[in-house]
């Protein structure tokens, strides 16, 4: 493991799921542009197996939250591309709040911690 | 499908993203080589990703399934006796359910072994009173002469045959066949050539005949030889498995297999005056066109003098209809009873899954306390259920063969078509849904029954060891749809039995068993003209009186129509249908006939008796001994014999005139009756000779006894009272067995409690009264509930009943009787038992 994994953070159960929906938010994607726009927008903090991401796909696939397409990329190849549904939107929604909740209640846990430290 | 399609191309996905990522590696400077790693190693392990994705689709279902399949296994494993008594309850129902459906299927799904079956009709006359059909051989030409509607049409009749043979005459049950028989059936000849159309005296043999009188020797075939004296061709033979489908009513009465197919010769030759006829609509006719246009033909040919119907019943009808149309009823019937005995067999084993049922909540609860869905624990229970039902199947399945088998050798005729019996993919298919269904029934019991557990109680009570009550309420209920079930199919098998005794009651005097009867078709170019006919008579007169018999005689019978108004309806436009019996004097007496007014015939009288039912139709209310009836001359009624029912058991006696044999028209259809003190099978065999002396040339057949000819002709009741009647037995049993181990189990649930009591001073008969009141409950409402429910299913029966109503209060009280009595009876064992229960011991055992 090279020292700059170290600062790499594993990702959570089910954050990958919500961070796919997140990217899908601006349009289908195929399966390699959603783990380089998940890469580029967590300014590669997060360490995302490119390959976890194919089963991650195919629970939301399953759950009914993203559909699927043929269609033809950038470069003109053919490729699989994945589209947020209506419900996967609601449960993005959802989900995002969920997130934030957690994360004030955690930083407002950690914050006054840190700050008795320093006194 | 959704799974198969999102999987589809998903290595190429993965291996075009990991070409994107090398091909960028690439673009910021790498060496393909370098680039190419880098990418596989930022996606890393591909075969997991790849299973890993498709687990997501597989993991649900099919994967649970293999683990309750697993666990249903090992339970049944662990539990052999339950597996034992489970499979064998199932086994016996599904297998009777499968055997009635393989006879279901062979006689009313699949198509007749004909070309263009569902095209096929059957045109007739139909006489009511014995319920036959008959078409005149002449209308048969008229009819396929000048109809449009068809493609094709034949005509048969039952005939006796001798043929010649190098070694002298062999005899054999032959058909004879005019038009388009060879079109309709279908058949090929494997040797030979078979009959061409309106080719006359052609013989086409079966294989089996062939062997046995030529010895399968393909050179006869294209020779000479004789049917009853007439010179015929010997024209070709028939494969081994070709069938000719006849009406049931030709079964019951000649039961033998017809061997020989004899082409008919012109009409003006007589051979056969009346005959079945079939034929192929045209595409596209209907049938109430076709029934149109035949009647319209015979009110033209009627008019014009030509011949006339005999009936004046016509009726056009499907051909598989016409053939299975008796059997249906009773096999519908049959289909429901052995549903009947399964669904007993699904709640003798649902009871016993309840039994269970306290060890299996605890597990039950425990799996409900980490995580397990409803839905989850339903479907683990259904599919631990298949296990005993799919072997249950598999062992039915087996029974069925062996049952069918059994059935189609005792009584191949019994059923029409029921010798084209096997178990093909429809009735294994119909086995295994049967058998899914039955899982599914007591898989659903039982979970019903173990959602009622209350996850806390459950572990509480189980902690304590204790079975608890739970359960006995549905216990209670599953005895008394056993009770129920149980009963509709007693009753049905009761009222069969009755009918069947009904159909056999006998008035004084009539005493077929003594009575011997035999048929000769005089045939052939010799018995042309009346005074040969008579000759022949007058011969089997003089050896019958010569043998020393009781009573002896001979009769022909035959139809008059249009016969002039009787006295009751002395409107000369009216005519009547008549049934006259040209007999001798010694033939009603050898019947069993009675004299009821008047005196009988003489020899050479010109009189007419006259049976009860005609006297009364006839002539009313008047007297009408010395009044005339044209039968069809005018004839003095001389005497009333009472009615007999000498030729159908289960059918109302037919009206009929009696006259002296020498006033019949002709005599061609020849019955020999005669009564015996001695031996009636001695005496077939004697007569049979002597009639052989007078002229080897004219087969004797139908020889038996008269109660075995009655006992032919409801062959196919009898069959049906016997396999309803094993049903219900079978139904009794596992209710007797179910019911019992219910008992024996609630009392050994209750030994505590029984304890309690009889330390509190109860005493053994209060607790023996306790158990068979509890019993006597379920079995009163059971009972209750089975009478209703047959009061409402045996109306369906009305059709196979005689002499019955579907209702029949000593049949429903008898058996209400009965079964309660069988109830108690399997009480007493756990009664007893409850009454032995030592308090001091059953205390302790806390």
């Amino acid at each position: 493991m090279s020292t700059r994994d170290v600062d790499r953070i594993e990702l959570l159960q089910g954050t990958l799921d919500l961070l796919i929906l997140r990217t899908l938010l601006l349009g289908p994607l195929h399966g390699h542009a959603i783990a380089k726009s998940i890469e580029r927008n967590s300014e590669d903090v997060l360490a995302v197996e490119q390959g976890s991401l194919y089963p991650a796909l195919h629970r939301l696939l399953k759950r009914g939250w993203i559909s699927s397409e043929e269609g033809t990329s950038e470069n003109n190849r053919r490729a699989k591309f994945y589209r947020l549904t209506a419900k996967g939107r609601r449960q993005l929604r959802a989900e995002s709040a969920k997130w934030e909740r957690l994360a004030r209640a955690i930083g407002r846990i950690l914050r006054p911690a840190g700050e008795e430290g320093r006194l | 499908m959704k799974r198969r399609r999102e999987t589809d191309g998903l290595e190429e996905e993965i291996r075009d993203h990991i070409e994107r990522e090398t091909a960028e590696n690439i673009d910021r400077g790498m060496t393909p080589e370098a680039a190419r790693l880098a990418a596989r190693r930022k996606f890393g392990n591909v075969t997991r990703a790849t299973e890993e994705a498709r687990e997501v689709w597989r993991m649900v279902w099919l994967d649970q399934l293999a683990q309750d399949a697993g666990l249903g296994l090992r339970i049944l494993r662990r539990n052999p006796r339950f597996a034992v008594v489970a499979v064998a309850a199932l086994a016996l129902g599904i297998g009777i359910n499968t055997a009635v459906f393989s006879v279901v299927n062979a006689v009313l799904l699949r198509p007749l072994a004909y070309p263009h079956p569902e095209r096929l009709v059957w045109l007739a006359d139909h006489d009511p009173h014995i319920d036959r059909d008959f078409a005149d051989i002449a209308n048969f030409f008229e009819w396929r002469r000048y109809t449009m509607s068809y493609s094709g049409m034949a005509a048969y009749g039952y005939l006796q045959a001798a043929l010649g043979t190098p070694r002298g005459a062999g005899y054999t049950t032959a058909i004879y066949a005019a038009g388009d028989f060879w079109k309709l059936t279908g058949a090929r000849a494997v040797a030979g050539r078979l009959c061409g159309e309106d080719e006359p005296d052609c013989v086409v043999l079966s294989w089996g005949l062939f062997e046995r009188l030529y010895g399968a020797d393909s050179r006869v075939l294209g020779g000479a030889t004789t049917v009853n004296g007439r010179a015929a061709l010997l024209a070709g033979v028939l494969p081994r498995d070709f069938r000719v489908q006849l009406p049931m009513w030709w079964i019951a009465d000649h039961p033998e297999p017809v061997e020989a197919f004899v082409s008919l010769p012109p009409p003006r030759d007589r051979m056969a005056q009346s005959g079945q006829v079939f034929a192929s609509l045209k595409p596209g006719i209907r049938i109430a066109q076709a029934q149109a246009e035949l009647e319209a033909l015979q009110k033209r040919l009627e008019k014009e003098g030509g011949h006339r119907g005999i009936m004046t019943r016509l009726r056009v009808q499907s051909l598989a209809e016409k053939l299975s149309g008796g059997s249906r009823r009773a096999l519908l019937v049959l289909l429901a009873a052995g549903c009947f005995v399964l669904l007993i067999a699904c709640v003798n084993v649902a009871s016993l899954l309840l039994a269970r049922a306290a060890a299996r909540r605890k597990e039950i609860a425990i799996r409900t306390a980490i995580g397990a869905g409803r839905m989850r624990v339903f479907r683990q229970l259904v599919v631990e259920s298949a296990w005993p039902a799919l072997a249950g199947g598999a062992v039915g399945l087996l029974l069925a063969r062996w049952a069918v088998a059994v059935l189609v050798r005792t009584a191949p005729y019994a059923i029409q078509r029921m010798a084209e019996t096997t178990i093909d993919g429809r009735v294994a298919f119909f086995t295994l849904a049967v058998s899914l269904l039955a899982a599914v029934l007591f898989g659903a019991g039982s979970a019903v029954a173990c959602r009622r557990a209350n996850l806390l109680s459950a572990l509480k009570e189980g902690a304590r060891g204790g079975a608890g009550l739970l359960g006995a309420g549905t216990r209670r209920v599953l005895m008394t749809v056993e009770l129920t079930l149980a009963i509709v199919l007693l009753i049905g098998a009761g009222l069969m039995w009755k009918s069947l005794v009904r159909m056999n009651q006998r008035p004084p005097g009539f005493a077929p068993e003594r009575t011997v009867v035999m048929k000769v078709r005089l045939a052939g170019p010799r018995y042309r003209a009346k005074p040969a006919q008579d000759a022949f008579v007058r011969e089997v007169l003089r050896r019958l009186a010569a043998s020393g018999l009781s009573a002896a005689g001979v009769s022909t019978w035959f139809l008059f129509d249009g016969a002039p108004a009787f006295p009751v309806d002395s409107d000369p436009a009216t005519t009547h249908v008549i049934r006259v019996n040209a007999c001798s004097t010694g033939y009603l007496e050898a019947l069993g006939m009675k004299l009821v007014r008047g005196r009988w015939l003489n020899e050479n009288d010109d009189g007419v008796l006259l049976n009860e039912s005609m006297a009364r139709q006839a002539f009313g209310r008047l007297d009408p001994i010395g009044r005339e009836i044209a039968v069809p001359q005018r004839s003095t009624v001389v005497g009333i014999v009472a009615d007999l029912k000498y030729f159908r058991p289960d059918a109302a006696a037919a009206p009929e005139s009696f006259v002296n044999w020498q006033s019949g028209p002709g005599v061609f259809n020849l019955e020999i009756a005669a009564r015996t003190a001695g031996d009636p099978h001695v005496v077939v065999r004697e007569l049979e000779k002597q009639l052989a002396e007078i002229d080897p040339a004219q087969p004797v057949y139908d020889a038996r006894t008269l109660e075995e000819a009655l006992a032919a002709t409801i062959a196919p009741r009898r069959l049906n009272l016997l396999l309803l009647g094993g049903f219900a037995l079978v139904a009794l049993a596992m209710a007797i067995v179910g019911i019992y181990g219910v008992m024996a189990y609630a009392v050994a649930e209750r030994t505590r409690e029984i304890g309690v009591r009889m330390a509190l001073g109860a005493r053994r008969g209060q607790v023996i009264a306790m158990v068979a009141r509890e019993a006597g409950g379920v079995a009163a409402v059971g009972i209750g509930a089975g009478l209703l429910a047959a009061w409402g299913a045996t109306r369906v029966m009305a059709g196979l009943l005689y002499g019955v109503a579907p209702n029949d209060p000593v049949v429903f009280a008898g058996v209400a009787v009965a079964l309660g009595l069988t109830v108690l009876a399997a009480c007493v064992g756990p009664a007893l038992r409850a009454s032995w229960v030592d308090p001091a011991i059953a205390l302790r055992a806390e």
